[in-house]
């Protein structure tokens, strides 16, 4: 007893399915009672229709030809379910995605709709009612990044009541947002909001705050991730540093200050801010002394607190999650190589936008005062130049930063703040300022603080007698410009942050084009990911602004929350089954599987194969390896598929 | 020993002679044979062709080409314009089977346009390693400080030159760079030197070149490379015109690239034709062999 | 009503190259309709045999993407597709089947733009043969 259900989806499938030709074409298929068209089988009167139709023919299979499975699969198997059906006796057929939207000629592609309902008849008559199976959940998250993302969302999930692991890659949390001066378009003080912020997530007893670590390895599934996490050594014992700083200020050793962009310098063993949280020294080995030269040690002379430990060790810790939220934030584009002309790092005084953000801050290498760092004095002019490493398919990064023309706009008040008789010039391509008061505020910029924008990019940058030339077009007066700049602050380009990809991978999720990670469905799934149980916050999956940050970062703790507060999950019933009366004892399947979901058990004449359902995860790579095919994925059985290959064809 | 056909143009037999006489110095030093292409005619780079329809600036080269195509796989064009409307004449029969059509019927015969068009970086990049370029180095240019100035025809437009990075050319600089010199970050490597309006309207010349100049003293620069006797003329002989305009005192020397590695090799200034250009003091760096 | 050119059958995995698709079609990038897709959870679930199933109904063309290796939702399966289609695709012409009728890739599912070219190419290729 099998009912056919095509959806006209408006017009997205009847402009060029004939979805009255499918009906008739369907009615003659093998064991359809019901054929009919629906305008919109989604909407609650189209799901009633197709409950009505179940309960008044007695229907006991469902093909419903619309948009993909991806899309509504659970929709469909729920209203199913409703009208009293097992949920799985159902097909959904795509005759939107993959054949209304993607074709013209309605003859052809009504024939095709024709052969894939047709295919959808004969896999559902060979479908087994299944059962869905339970798993228990492990009420513990796991968030990955300390930015202000991570933040908001180990505090939103902690605050629920469910304990948090926050795991940061570097000495403190804070993230990008803890280098920023001032914040668009309220020019709120970035560390004023957000370090109280930072001391929450150390305060609170729900999370459990892991710095200097990152995630190595991850196995199961949602609800049951059991992940390692490697928390590299740091010579510095945690509980007994102070935060006292007299290591780092007795330190001989210099090495790169990364947090402040190289804006300054910093030592080996150092706190990178005075709000650092944990308030904890770190020791860098490739630039310390001891490390290099074999001889120094003064560090642990100096320390009072008896924290300094050398013989430290990498500790790997396993935990079991239940949910995993990625906030792993943002890099910045490398200009240097890709904009030759730019002077590929030659001219100390071409930087990028972070940097000038840390010579603004009070709390930055120069204490706020404005020095340009070729010789220390204060710039006069002062050239942004917007969109570098994006919007630019020259050098295969079309997208757009997001943030460049607010924080350009940002910066050139922050500027005429500081150096009251200073000129910023903005060259820029548009002036994207969509959000809630982002237009006024860099119309603002323009007409309070004087800053020159300019239509048109900069071909050149060279030097002259102390100064940068800056040789651009403006494409409004269609003239060449040149401006001779004291300082030059680059808008370049967000990317993903560095390992991003390889925790994809570990976390088996897929990335963009240009790697940033990939949410389930633009629309529909924004915090989401292809795999069950780990969702997105922050700049990780795509450029972003604070306040989207933590909108997000709060919708993804929302998702985590919803699901650990469940006992337990359904799991797909789609997995593996061994007719163990014809199993060999071979074990192929048992060598394939990638979830150690086989297991052997004893039998009549020896041992066969037995399928863990709560381990199998319905890959379906036994079903392909088991010699004589007693293995077989339910849902997926060489039967269905092998019903819809020569049914497609007839 | 390799041979190529050489094409040298009109430029290296008049006002760029010492380019020709550099570079076939070089040549032999290192076993190339250079066989001159029998009955060249004009490159097609002077503008009158371009006025005439604009069809004769690829006719001309085209049969340039076609001559080319009887001899060694390879021709070598040293002067960029020349060089430039070789890739453009090939580029265009390429893809344009008509024009292939109208040449072969000017030519009596179908045109060969597929013999490898080479410049002179790409040949003495492919004949000479810079290891052996710097066991051979009789004085060394260290302490010379060399701004690679390429110019515009020889990177563009990069599909049809297909050459080098056209924002960034570096080639010359390996082989520069194996006889001891340095060569600093120069940003005006491809800017426009005026080319041809030297003759209508030489002021656009005048101040292109200057800010050229200008650009590479601030860089610290002790004398511009180039592989173009256009840009070589604009450079070096209108330097004291560009003296005489904006009141500068330049006497920046200019080489041609083929030059720079003779001098290397232990040819005295005279022996390259360094003495013919306008400018060739070069300061507090000697000459001598040593 | 025209009978469509070529028949192809496509086997394709859930997670990267089915989602592929639906992109290539929610950015309404036109293909031939010469392709049926069957879904699979994994293209380590297609069993070679299945492949010479559809020849032997028929088909035109055989296609079968999925995850990009390194990339699969389930750890490895790719990996085992990959050496089952490699070593099926130099069996093909023992069998009398031109290997140009078959074709193994992998599309993401962030790649629509690449699924429609492999479509458009492959339906191309396979006209060409048949």
């Amino acid at each position: 007893m099998l009912g056919v259900f095509v959806c006209q989806c408006g017009t997205n499938i009847a402009a060029t399915v004939s979805t009255d030709r499918v009906v008739q074409a369907a009615k003659s298929m093998l064991g359809v009672v019901h054929a009919e068209s629906i305008q919109y089988t989604c909407s609650d009167p189209g799901q009633r229709a197709i409950i009505d139709a179940i309960q008044q023919k007695g229907l006991t299979r469902v093909v419903m030809a619309g948009c993909s499975p991806r899309m509504h699969e659970t929709t469909f198997r729920r209203a199913i379910g409703r009208a009293g059906m097992n949920p799985f006796m159902l097909e959904m057929v795509n005759i939107r995605e993959q054949c209304s939207w993607i074709h013209s000629d309605i003859d052809e592609a009504t024939e095709k709709a024709i052969d894939l309902v047709r295919k959808g008849v004969a896999r559902v008559r060979r479908q087994k009612p299944l059962q869905a199976g339970s798993s228990p959940v492990t009420r513990r998250a796991l968030v990955i990044g300390g930015g202000v993302a991570g933040i908001q969302a180990a505090l939103d999930i902690a605050d629920a009541g469910i304990p948090v692991t926050l795991v940061e890659k570097s000495s403190t949390i804070g993230g990008n947002m803890a280098r920023l001066d001032k914040t668009f378009p309220s020019l709120d003080c970035s560390s004023c909001i957000l370090t109280p912020r930072m001391v929450e997530v150390k305060q609170h007893e729900n999370i459990k705050l892991m710095v200097n670590s990152e995630v190595e390895k991850v196995r199961g599934y949602i609800g049951n991730f059991e992940i390692d996490i490697r928390k590299k050594a740091s010579c510095v014992i945690e509980e007994n540093c102070t935060g006292c700083l007299i290591c780092q200020e007795k330190c001989p050793s210099k090495a790169p200050d990364d947090f402040n962009v190289c804006a300054g310098e910093s030592k080996a063993i150092s706190i990178p801010f005075s709000q650092a949280v944990p308030l904890v020294a770190s020791l860098r080995k490739e630039y310390c002394r001891l490390f290099i030269k074999g001889k120094c040690s003064v560090c642990q002379k100096v320390c009072p607190a008896g924290a300094i430990d050398y013989e430290q060790e990498d500790i790997v810790v396993t935990e079991k999650f239940g949910a995993v939220v990625v906030a792993t934030g943002f890099g910045l584009y490398d200009w240097k190589q890709s904009y030759p002309t730019y002077g590929m790092g030659m001219y100390p005084d071409v930087i990028n936008a972070l940097k000038y953000e840390r010579l603004l801050s009070a709390s930055g290498p120069t204490g706020g005062r404005i020095e340009r760092p070729s010789d220390g004095k204060e710039p006069r002019d002062i050239v942004f130049i917007s969109c570098i490493g994006s919007r630019d398919e020259s050098v295969g990064r079309p997208q757009c930063c997001s943030i460049g023309c607010m924080y350009m706009a940002k910066q050139a008040i922050l500027t005429k703040e500081h150096i009251p008789d200073s000129q910023s010039y903005i060259f820029y391509i548009d002036v994207r300022a969509a959000g809630k008061g982002y237009d006024e505020f860099t119309r603002r910029a323009q007409t309070d603080f004087g800053a020159i924008y300019i239509r048109g990019r900069v071909g050149k940058i060279y030097p002259r007698g102390g100064k940068l030339v800056v040789m651009g077009t403006d494409t409004l007066a269609g003239d060449q410009v040149e401006i001779e700049a004291d300082l030059v602050v680059l808008a370049t380009g967000l990317t993903p942050a560095e390992g991003a990809g390889q925790l994809a991978r570990r976390l088996n999720i897929s990335t963009d084009g240009q790697g940033f990670m990939a949410e389930g469905h633009p629309k529909l799934k924004p915090v989401e990911t292809n795999t069950g149980g780990v969702f997105l916050a922050g700049a990780c999956q795509g450029p972003k602004d604070i306040p989207a940050s933590v909108a997000q970062a709060g919708a993804a703790a929302a998702k985590v929350i919803g699901l650990l507060s469940q006992e337990e999950l359904e799991t797909s019933p789609m997995v593996a089954e061994v007719n163990q009366l014809k199993c060999a004892g071979c074990f192929k399947c048992r060598d394939v599987c990638p979830y150690g979901a086989v297991e052997a058990q004893d039998a009549r004449d020896g041992q066969v194969a037995h399928v863990i359902a709560s381990l199998c995860q319905g890959c379906g790579l036994c079903n392909v390896a088991c010699p004589p095919g007693v293995i077989s994925l339910k849902g997926y059985t060489d039967n269905q598929l092998i019903a819809e290959v020569v049914e497609v064809l007839r | 020993m390799t041979d190529y056909s050489y094409f040298p143009g009109c430029s290296l037999t008049s006002s760029a002679a010492e380019y020709d006489v550099s570079f076939r110095l070089v040549a032999a030093a290192f076993g190339i044979g250079l066989d001159e292409l029998a009955d060249w005619n004009c490159c097609g780079a002077s503008p009158a062709p371009h006025h005439w329809g604009g069809e004769l600036g690829i006719l001309l080269p085209a049969r340039n080409l076609h001559i080319a195509g009887a001899g060694h796989p390879s021709v070598v064009a040293p002067c960029a314009g020349c060089y430039n409307r070789l890739k453009y004449a090939q580029f265009e029969l390429e893809r344009n089977p008509e024009l292939r059509e109208r040449t072969g019927a000017a030519l009596d015969e179908a045109v060969r346009y597929q013999t490898e068009v080479l410049n002179v970086i790409q040949l003495l990049n492919r004949e000479i390693a810079p290891d052996d370029l710097s066991e051979r180095v009789q004085r060394r240019l260290s302490g010379l400080r060399l701004g690679t100035y390429y110019g515009c025809v020889l990177v563009r437009p990069p599909e049809v030159v297909r050459y080098d990075d056209p924002n960034n050319p570096v080639k010359m600089e390996p082989l520069l760079n194996a006889t001891g010199a340095a060569t600093p970050h120069f940003p005006f490597k491809t800017e426009c030197c005026g080319s041809y309006m030297g003759l209508a309207k030489k002021e656009i010349v005048l101040q292109a070149s200057k800010r050229i100049i200008e650009v590479a003293l601030e860089c610290g620069i002790d004398a511009l490379v180039t592989v173009c006797p256009l840009c070589h003329q604009n450079l070096d002989l209108r330097q004291s015109q560009i003296n005489a305009a904006y009141g500068t005192d330049y006497h920046l020397p200019v080489l041609y690239f083929t030059q720079a590695i003779g001098l290397a090799l232990g040819h005295s200034p005279a022996e390259l034709g360094i003495n013919t250009h306008k400018n060739a003091d070069f300061g507090n760096w000697t000459l001598d062999v040593g | 009503m025209p009978k469509t050119e070529v028949k192809i059958i496509g086997f394709l995995c859930n997670w990267c190259s089915y989602a592929g698709a639906d992109m290539a079609g929610t950015a309404r990038m036109k293909q031939p309709a010469s392709l049926r897709v069957v879904r699979l959870p994994c293209t380590g679930r297609v069993n070679p045999l299945l492949v010479l199933k559809a020849f032997r109904e028929g088909a035109d063309g055989v296609l079968v993407s999925g995850c990009h290796p390194g990339d699969c939702h389930y750890n490895e399966g790719n990996y085992y597709a990959r050496r089952r289609m490699e070593v099926l695709e130099r069996m093909l012409p023992a069998l009398g089947i031109d290997p140009a009728r078959f074709h193994y890739t992998w599309v993401s599912a962030s790649e629509g733009a690449k699924w429609a070219d492999v479509v458009n190419e492959f339906t191309r290729r396979v006209k060409q043969v048949i």
